[in-house]
């Protein structure tokens, strides 16, 4: 296994992969420290360009990006109190404090350094556990299969804060979306009612990349309007003097709060689709909980930064892991990457570690490298990060727009996917405007199709659907969904008299 | 008695479902598979019934619950609902005219417009930013996508270019 990572680590370190990963990774950095952006965005923007690269440079790319990025929004987290990407949520509560009180410094690298470790932990997990669980995988049937794609779905919206009916009826949306088109066994059409275009059913990448970006980019616009939004002036700042060996001391004088940060990452992006604003705020938690001193919480303590953004980079190798193990995204971002699999003819889940090991171990290598990098592009482009976090939208928008187009226009070069792109974008921000949240509509739209497949599988391999509860792990799954949703509904109950008639946005 | 937004949101995908389960039921039954092409789509399609049928239902008994609107605590944050709508229709203008002006043309005129729709330039420093944003994009993702990337984008119908 080692010599296998030793030889992934020696392919990505060629500059065919390198390049990409470099440029994947600052991409990152820049996109999660542009408030509103997102690494979703980020990994949108970049995903045509990876279109005509060899599939584990592409990757790579991406895998720079998710790095990047979780790293990146810690910047205005600190520097403004709004975190770039909602990874840093629970960044913002400790570092912007730190930044106010004249050490913005410290707060940034404490976070990157953090970031940089937790990382790095959570990939001798990656490399480690990976294996183990694709081989717990393997011994998955049909049912099983369905059965952990309804625990997955049931988990999203199960976790949605608003509503879980809304999250449910997301769900509902993106699994109907799939069932547009031939079906799977007959290829009998459906609900394509003669139509040509609908006639292939939708293609998942345009879909993806037309709701997220327009429900962002318009949600952005939106609050132009808002003179607050406005007030938001370019970022000046300069930093006070501070030492890196210092700030290293800070981390490692308590390994029991990096290590429990990265596990707690970790755990979290394995869990499928629940994302790093969670594993933050958990980590936060966590620690403030173990903290000998959590009355200094929320007012710059360290351990807050470094909770958060541990957790933070460990989620991404937990999002890796599902994806690598289960071929079940772990997040939007991963949601992107199996795409791109997709589009390179590449099938992943329980074998595909050991099918191709070359470009398994190539991602590993990438993901370990990213953080070197990610470190020395934060050393050498700070000041310039701090100038891009004040271009104006009226000049991102437009710019991201014709990528999102292009985008979708060369995945197979012809203007329907680019229609396809306009309507979901629509969809999207119109979802978004009535409270739904888009997490759940994204992972019905990627497993609609295996769900169907995996359960006409069972039902002609045995007609006896007692069999999806009987089976051990079957059933254990359909239990934990039972639990996650009775669990949700007790959880909504409890938020709906906290906040009674508060409208927030959910991505 | 009165619908609120989820109340609406949840009536659209409830009659979205109940239009669409009768062509679910119609679809043909494959005689080598013991469930057809349909029996998927019923599922999903009476899922969505139920979830838009519930949503429906708590959205009239919040509405019942709360008689009298509560008073604002503080001014709704002013969203610019306009912009938005000109930003869709500028993106519609420029798919639509992709296949007849070109990428390079359409993208120039769409990023132009796009930045004079959401802020319009004052000062000649601005004007000339907005000039290098659209060039400067449609020019490098050309080179990127087309010399790089061997992906042809769009000739214009109109152009030829």
């Amino acid at each position: 296994m080692l010599e296998l990572l030793g030889n992934g680590i020696v392919t990505v370190l060629q500059w065919k992969y390198m390049l990409p990963l470099l440029l994947g990774t600052f991409a990152g950095v820049v996109g999660g420290s542009l408030p509103g952006f997102t690494i979703t965005l980020t990994v949108i923007v970049i995903l045509p360009f990876t279109y005509g690269l060899d599939p584990l440079a592409g990757l790579a790319a991406m895998t720079g990006v998710y790095v990047g990025g979780s790293t990146g929004g810690l910047i205005t987290a600190c520097l403004l109190g709004i975190p770039g990407t909602p990874s840093a949520i629970a960044t913002t509560f400790d570092g912007f404090p730190m930044a106010r009180n004249g050490e913005p410094g410290r707060a940034i690298w404490l976070g990157v350094w953090a970031s940089v470790w937790g990382g790095l932990l959570g990939a001798l997990f990656l490399v480690f556990v990976t294996g183990p669980l694709a081989a717990i995988a393997l011994e998955f049937g049909p049912w099983e299969y369905f059965s952990l794609f309804v625990l997955a779905m049931a988990m999203v919206a199960g976790l949605t804060e608003s509503s879980l009916l809304k999250g449910l009826v997301s769900t509902a949306i993106g699994l109907l979306v799939t069932v547009i088109g031939t079906d799977p066994i007959g290829s009998v059409p459906r609900f394509t009612f003669g139509s040509e275009f609908l006639a292939g059913g939708f293609q998942f990448l345009p879909v993806l990349i037309g709701i997220f970006a327009f429900a962002q980019i318009m949600t952005d616009i939106e609050k132009l309007g808002d003179p607050a939004t406005r007030a938001k002036a370019a970022l000046r700042t300069t930093f006070e003097g501070f030492s890196h060996f210092r700030v290293n001391w800070e981390i490692f004088r308590q390994p029991f709060l990096l290590l429990w940060s990265t596990v707690v990452g970790l755990i979290i992006g394995i869990l499928p689709a629940i994302g790093g604003s969670a594993s933050s705020v958990m980590a936060y938690d966590q620690a403030k909980k173990f903290s000998r001193t959590p009355e200094r919480f929320g007012k710059g303590h360290p351990e807050g930064i470094i909770a958060s953004e541990a957790s933070n980079n460990a989620n991404v190798s937990g999002s890796l892991m599902t994806i690598m193990a289960f071929g079940i995204p772990g997040d939007a971002v991963t949601a992107v990457m199996l795409g791109a699999m997709t589009i390179h003819g590449i099938q992943s889940g329980p074998l595909f570690v050991s099918q191709n090991p070359g470009l398994a171990y190539g991602i590993y290598g990438a993901y370990i490298l990213a953080h070197p990098l990610m470190l020395i592009i934060c050393m050498a482009a700070m000041p310039l990060m701090l100038r891009l976090t004040s271009v104006r939208l009226a000049v991102l928008a437009p710019v991201i727009l014709v990528l999102c187009v292009m985008g979708a226009y060369a995945l197979n070069n012809t203007m329907s996917s680019v229609y396809v792109l306009l309507i979901f974008g629509v969809v999207g921000y119109a979802l978004v405007k009535a409270g739904f949240p888009l997490a759940p509509l994204i992972l019905g739209l990627i497993l609609g199709d295996q769900i169907e497949i995996n359960l006409i599988r069972a039902i002609m391999t045995d007609d006896n659907v007692w069999l999806f509860l009987t089976r051990p792990i079957s059933g254990g799954l359909l239990a934990a969904a039972a639990l996650s949703v009775a669990l949700a509904i007790w959880q909504h109950i409890r938020h709906q008299k906290r906040t009674a008639g508060e409208e927030d946005t959910d991505f | 008695m009165r619908l609120g937004r989820d109340g609406i949101a949840g009536l659209i995908g409830l009659a979205v479902s109940l239009a669409l389960l009768p062509y679910a039921f119609g679809l043909p039954q494959l005689p080598i598979v013991p469930i057809g092409p349909g029996f998927y789509p019923k599922l999903v399609l009476t899922f969505m019934a139920a979830t838009c049928a519930l949503l429906v239902l708590q959205d009239l008994i919040v509405q019942r619950r709360a008689a009298a609107p509560p008073e604002p605590a503080e001014p709704a944050p002013t969203r610019a609902y306009g912009l938005v709508a000109a930003a869709f229709v500028a993106v519609a203008a420029y798919i639509g005219l992709l296949p007849l002006l070109g990428f390079r043309i359409a993208t120039v005129l769409f990023v132009a417009a796009f930045q004079l729709v959401l802020e319009r330039p004052t000062t000649l420093r601005q004007w000339l930013i907005l000039v290098a944003v659209a060039v400067g994009t449609s020019a490098l993702t050309h080179v990127a996508f087309e010399k790089y990337l061997s992906v042809l984008l769009p000739r214009g119908l109109w152009t030829g270019w």
